[in-house]
């Protein structure tokens, strides 16, 4: 007993050393098969993130040496910009709007093309196409349907609708950018959304159906609460990228008419690539980097509320 | 074994220095970086083996970028050390960027080279507080661009070079009808046409002041035109730039305002006569701004001489005789504008008293560094005043606030 207790002490003890020894040869190894993607991840993400991060503390304007100026881009942006507080309620105004009616609509479609008995793969490509369609050829489209005496005053004009034209009005126009950006992005979550409806089992819809379940109560309380990890995900991917909303503004609107549609992305651009305010431009895109973890953040704290994981 | 090191180390630095002084002497490659399209590239080209031909040891090599994405580009080129040895300006942007180019006054005085060759706004317009920082190749006023068929039919007059904001009004508003309008308004209208009715946008200290009341009575005329008169159709802040001479080619419109630079491509695309007149003038005389565009030398030049000795030749006599025959360029050279009128505009009605009554009466255009904002705010902002939406003293004043 104690002499097999022994041998396997002695016999492991010696085998455990060349393991350790091995694994950080294999780790090694490792690294050095990461190393390209490492680097490319320093040079081209972290380096750049610390670089915006120190030009948000200088003047820099594009050409000349940069000066320290410590907290004052912020200071300025805070207290001072005439234009700051109007920019973050458009873009949290166009995030609350566009969200809401992205995830309503595609899971209206979702569920739609779920319901149906053939034709299903045929819709979910209909819908997933402006998706694959480059965003800034969308916008151009779009804008010249919207533009002034374009396509679109054509059609209100025919019907004796009184709608005046939605780019030029300041109201309208963030509700033209709205449409734009729904039309582009909404066939990405109906597949995304659908893909998941699919997965529900059909047994539990069939026993509630036996149970004498609506077709109301199927869908409130069955399908929503099983595919809400993947509406979940959705959500917040979407509230990222809405935050982040720039091609349709940059070409649609240029932030106009007035500030009606200027947005933090679009601030970002006007900042720092027409005015050269490189510094300035940085601080901005910091804050809206803390926006959107803080929004994100609030997100993930609100889920243990409303999404249901099987396990 | 240390002398050796020295030695060799001696031998190697003196043959460097010995083959880069040959190669300059041999041969000397110079970029050329402007605005364009690679289908320009052939008559570029020819400018600049004219250079080739003047200095067998120079050689010009032209790079294009799109007009918008080339400002963008330049001073990142700039600032990563990768900006070419002449580089392309125009005078509206000197201010911004003159910073990247080289002065060329002691280059002038040097080689006693003759400025007063050039029209002398594009020459002021091409400098930044006194110093030359590029040559011109092309030079123009803003002009108003009418449908000549449109004046017959509707049986009025043509424009007289002296015509008042009053008559152009009287002319805009005959000229409408349903969908037609008689003046397509764009953003940079509200920096041209108040100058020749005698506004200033700007305090003496070369800072803007929209508010002052001479500046807020000429944007108000113009927005008149659009919000009362309804005489012009109110441009969106998205393509501000673009659908005033659009609708114009598109006949939609019979007048608008745009330079000498778009004047032949604009008669070749359309089916009807271009006409063209001086801006109308207020109560006062008449006051025109002009632009225009030209070659510097980079401030990061390894070659500046050959660089110099390369733009006196793009900028020459030759060149501006070939820019202009082809259309290209109205010359900022006096002697060889005769060519663009002779030979490429000899069609369009009114071109050379025009021009010429407008650079008899050209005033400097007053520039500062934070002039693209200006120009891209009046563009988000002008919208609201032409539908109405605010008055034209608030949309100034909210504008004004944003400028430094």
């Amino acid at each position: 007993m104690t002499l097999i207790q022994d041998t396997a002490v002695a016999t492991s003890a010696p085998a455990a050393r060349p393991r350790r020894r091995s694994g950080r040869r294999e780790g090694r190894t490792a690294f050095f098969f990461l190393l390209p993607s490492l680097l490319g991840v320093l040079l081209f993400l972290v380096l750049p993130i610390i670089a915006s991060l120190v030009l948000s503390f200088t003047n820099w304007k594009l050409l000349g040496k940069p000066a320290f100026v410590g907290f004052q881009n912020y200071i300025r942006l805070f207290t001072a910009d005439p234009q700051f507080w109007t920019v973050l309620r458009n873009t949290l105004f166009f995030t609350v709007e566009y969200l809401v009616l992205n995830i309503i609509i595609s899971v209206g479609l979702a569920t739609w093309i779920a319901s149906l008995k053939r034709g299903q793969r045929w819709f979910r490509v209909v819908f997933f196409l402006p998706t694959f369609t480059p965003g800034i050829a969308v916008a151009i489209v779009w804008m010249l349907i919207f533009a002034p005496g374009g396509f679109f005053d054509f059609i209100m004009k025919s019907l004796s609708l009184g709608v005046p034209n939605l780019l030029t009005d300041q109201t309208l126009a963030m509700q033209a950018v709205i449409i734009v950006s729904l039309w582009a992005n909404v066939g990405y979550n109906t597949v995304l959304f659908n893909a998941a409806l699919d997965m529900v089992p059909p047994s539990y819809l069939e026993a509630a159906k036996i149970d004498g379940a609506s077709a109301w109560d199927r869908f409130w309380k069955i399908r929503l609460p099983l595919i809400s990890p993947t509406l979940f995900f959705g959500t917040v991917m979407t509230a990222i990228t809405s935050l982040q909303v720039f091609d349709q503004i940059y070409v649609m609107t240029r932030g106009g008419p007035g500030n009606a549609t200027a947005t933090l992305g679009y601030a970002i651009y006007q900042r720092g690539f027409q005015n050269f305010q490189m510094g300035y431009a940085s601080s901005i895109a910091w804050v809206m980097f803390a926006l959107i973890m803080a929004l994100t953040a609030l997100q993930f704290w609100l889920q243990r509320k409303w999404v249901h994981y099987d396990n | 074994m240390k002398f050796t090191h020295q030695l060799a180390a001696l031998a190697l630095a003196g043959t460097a220095i010995l083959s880069t002084a040959s190669f300059a002497q041999e041969q000397v490659n110079l970029t050329w970086q402007m605005w364009g399209d690679e289908k320009d590239t052939p008559l570029f080209q020819s400018l600049a083996d004219l250079v080739t031909a003047e200095y067998p040891n120079i050689k010009v090599t032209p790079q294009f970028s799109g007009w918008t994405d080339y400002w963008t580009r330049l001073p990142v080129l700039a600032s990563s050390g990768q900006i070419a040895d002449l580089v392309a300006m125009q005078s509206m942007r000197m201010p911004s960027f003159y910073g990247v180019l080289e002065p060329l006054d002691p280059f002038i005085a040097a080689d006693n080279f003759d400025k007063s060759a050039f029209e002398s706004s594009i020459i002021s317009g091409l400098s930044a507080d006194g110093v030359q920082y590029a040559l011109p190749y092309d030079v123009g006023p803003w002009l108003m661009f009418y449908n000549r068929d449109k004046f017959a039919e509707a049986g009025l007059a043509e424009p007289k070079p002296d015509w008042t904001f009053d008559d152009f009004k009287a002319a805009a508003e005959k000229l409408t009808s349903g969908d037609n309008y008689g003046y397509a308004v764009q953003a940079f209208d509200f920096v041209a046409q108040p100058v020749a009715l005698g506004a200033e946008y700007f305090n003496d200290a070369n800072a803007f002041d929209l508010t002052n009341p001479g500046y807020e009575a000429a944007v108000g005329k113009l927005v008149d035109l659009v919000a009362v008169a309804k005489a012009s159709p109110v441009f969106a802040s998205g393509a501000g730039a673009q659908t005033g001479s659009g609708r114009f080619a598109a006949g939609n419109a019979a007048m608008v305002i745009d330079g000498p630079w778009s004047l032949l491509t604009t008669q070749a695309s359309v089916g009807f006569k271009v006409g063209v007149a001086p801006l109308p003038r207020g109560e006062g005389p008449s006051r025109y701004i002009t632009a225009g565009s030209g070659w510097g030398i980079s401030a990061a030049s390894q070659h500046k001489d050959e660089a110099f000795k390369a733009l006196k030749v793009l900028t020459g006599p030759k060149a501006a005789e070939i820019l202009a025959s082809a259309g290209r360029a109205l010359p900022g050279r006096l002697a060889e504008q005769k060519f663009w009128y002779d030979v490429a505009a000899k069609d369009i009605a009114g071109a050379r008293e025009t021009l010429q009554y407008s650079f008899d009466h050209s005033t400097p255009f007053r520039l500062n560094e934070s002039w693209n904002e200006f120009e891209n705010l009046l563009t988000q902002y002008l919208p609201l005043a032409l539908n109405g939406d605010n008055t034209t003293d608030a949309v100034l004043a909210d504008i004004q606030s944003q400028l430094p």
